[in-house]
């Protein structure tokens, strides 16, 4: 008789970034359809599935009625940030856990969250250094008008300083808000060698189209001249951009395979591996109880569709791999790569300026 | 001059120290320490040798005494962080006779330790270069008292006012040094009989 544990699913089926909520909420369901598919495993998961409907207030009202009202000790959950900071305190208050699978800003350490996706170090620090000796350091900064975008952006101005690069502009659009006429005048007039789009949803979208458009009427907007740089874009919005960010560059620990086996993209991954760990700790404890679960998490290596992942004890980070991609049809085709994992760096206290002008230990894949 | 934005330190291998019993408050605070970066031990009652020379140090209001700090109250050399329990007065007052330039209030979460760090490393990085501009200003003024000594005794000696602030700039400009240092050398040389330097001049 398999023992069934119950686990919290907390992602939104409609939002503004509905289609990434929805690739982590199948990431999170087939992780546990495979669980219980495997007669070896000596445990079940019962998914306890809650909607919050894109509301960041809801996550944590909802987190909270999954630790009181059903025996669930983790959540597999949130998107944004601001989701999971509603979050947390519920968790602490319940002693509960949750395993967050999306990209983000870093500067966080929870002892109850694990973080499956990747942090700063991860994202925007490896993809400035591909960028800045291929395309220039003149910088042209775009960010949804809250803390990813403003986080993100404040590396990157630190990190063009470091190469005596100058930012041309630093420009932020209200979410939602579609109004990118003012952005294209701008980036027209200042030419700058590269863009750093972190607006979402469809500020993003938007804007992505407003740039085709200047890319046609002045060569020197194509992508190949001046690429439009993404740290959280995914496969599954490439559809919903209709071939407008052909080109472009995006990065991540995972990209959908050409055979289209697999994970749709490395949100979907993420949350899958989340539940495989889960489950490969529990197993191990012999209890889902965070407080034994929390002190495994330094175990060797765990299997999973982002690959074989460690986790940092001290940050609760994962390890993962860093793919650069160029936005080809409906998928990321990978132009860069580390070598293997990088740990996790999530306050960037071994970023070191005096030595980020060098080239970074990354490997040519094509 | 208008400031550089200040840059977001980072503080990987950084050291901090944690004046405070074993206590699951200085468990909690090693463990976000030592995620962000840090290399953190927690003493009690006494600090180390080398505590000076510390980039950070986390006190415990409720608890501590003068006794443990080896430096006099105010003057510590790092920046201070008050882990406050009881919010009595006298204990508030006492952290702050020590110039603590942030504080964190039990019980100790992974939350706000981040920030409580940046706040008072730039708190006490600018309380530092105000007492530099200081010292310096006050080491300006009694310089200047120097040269209208100097400016007097060569006035003395029968030269103008004006003769003798050119004799002074000329020294100064020769040697590739300030007035108020020639000022300080001409009064010495006064002082000491040796008159023929200024009798050259």
């Amino acid at each position: 008789m398999r023992k069934q544990i119950d686990i919290g699913v907390l992602f939104s089926e409609r939002a503004d970034y509905d289609l990434l909520s929805l690739a982590s909420r199948a990431g999170a369901l087939s992780g546990i359809e495979e669980i219980n598919a495997d007669p070896r495993r000596p445990i079940r998961f019962n998914a306890i599935l809650r909607d919050p409907g894109g509301r960041a207030e809801s996550y944590g009202l909802l987190g909270d009625e999954i630790l009181r009202r059903s025996r669930a000790r983790h959540i597999i959950g949130c998107t944004t940030s601001s989701s999971r900071k509603e979050t947390i305190p519920v968790l602490e208050r319940h002693g509960g856990m949750l395993w967050y699978a999306a990209p983000y800003e870093g500067f966080e350490a929870s002892d109850k969250v694990a973080y499956l996706h990747s942090c700063p170090n991860q994202h925007i620090v490896p993809l400035l250094h591909y960028v800045f000796p291929r395309w220039g350091t003149d910088a042209f900064l775009l960010g949804s008008n809250y803390v990813w975008g403003w986080e993100v952006n404040r590396v990157a101005r630190d990190m063009v300083g470091d190469w005596n690069g100058r930012v041309l502009a630093e420009r932020y659009l209200p979410i939602g808000d579609p109004d990118v006429a003012r952005l294209i005048a701008e980036i027209r007039a200042t030419r700058p060698s590269f863009i750093l789009n972190n607006l979402i949803g469809r500020s993003s979208y938007e804007f992505l189209r407003a740039y085709a458009e200047l890319g046609r009427e002045d060569p020197a907007f194509l992508p190949e001249r001046c690429p439009v740089l993404s740290c959280d874009l995914m496969e599954p919005e490439l559809a919903a951009l209709g071939g407008l960010a052909e080109g472009h560059l995006v990065v991540g620990p995972y990209f959908a395979r050409t055979d289209r086996q697999g994970p749709r993209c490395s949100m979907e991954a993420a949350a899958h591996a989340a539940v495989l760990i889960l489950a490969d700790l529990i197993e191990r404890a012999g209890t889902d109880d965070p407080a034994v679960v929390s002190t495994l998490l330094g175990t060797p290596l765990f299997s999973t569709p982002l690959g074989p992942i460690r986790i940092d004890p001290r940050t609760q980070h994962a390890h993962l791999p860093v793919l650069i991609g160029r936005i080809s049809g409906d998928r990321f085709e990978v132009v860069w790569k580390s070598e293997g994992a990088l740990p996790p760096d999530p306050y960037l206290s071994r970023y070191d300026p005096r030595t980020a002008a060098m080239p970074p230990v990354l490997k040519v894949v094509s | 001059m208008r400031r550089a934005r200040p840059k977001i330190p980072h503080l990987g291998g950084a050291r901090a120290l944690v004046l405070h019993r074993a206590h699951a408050d200085a468990t909690a605070l090693l463990r976000q320490l030592t995620a962000i970066g840090l290399n953190a031990e927690a003493l009690w009652p006494d600090l180390p040798a080398d505590a000076a020379l510390a980039d950070f140090l986390f006190f415990d209001v409720d608890m501590a005494c003068d006794a443990q700090m080896p430096w006099e109250p105010g003057e510590a050399p790092m920046p201070l962080i008050a882990l406050i329990g009881t919010e009595a007065p006298g204990r508030i007052e006492w952290a702050l006779k020590h110039r603590a330039d942030a504080h964190l209030v039990r019980p100790i979460g992974n939350a706000g330790i981040y920030s409580a760090m940046l706040i008072a490393q730039q708190r006490f990085e600018e309380r530092r270069e105000l007492s530099r501009e200081i010292a310096s200003l006050r080491n300006q003024v009694s310089e200047r008292r120097t040269i209208v000594q100097a400016v007097i005794k060569l006035t003395e000696r029968g030269q103008t006012e004006a003769e003798a602030f050119a004799l002074l700039r000329r020294l100064a400009m020769d040697a590739q040094s300030t007035m108020e240092a020639e000022a300080a050398r001409l009064l010495q040389d006064i002082a000491g009989g040796v008159v023929e330097r200024s009798r050259r001049l």
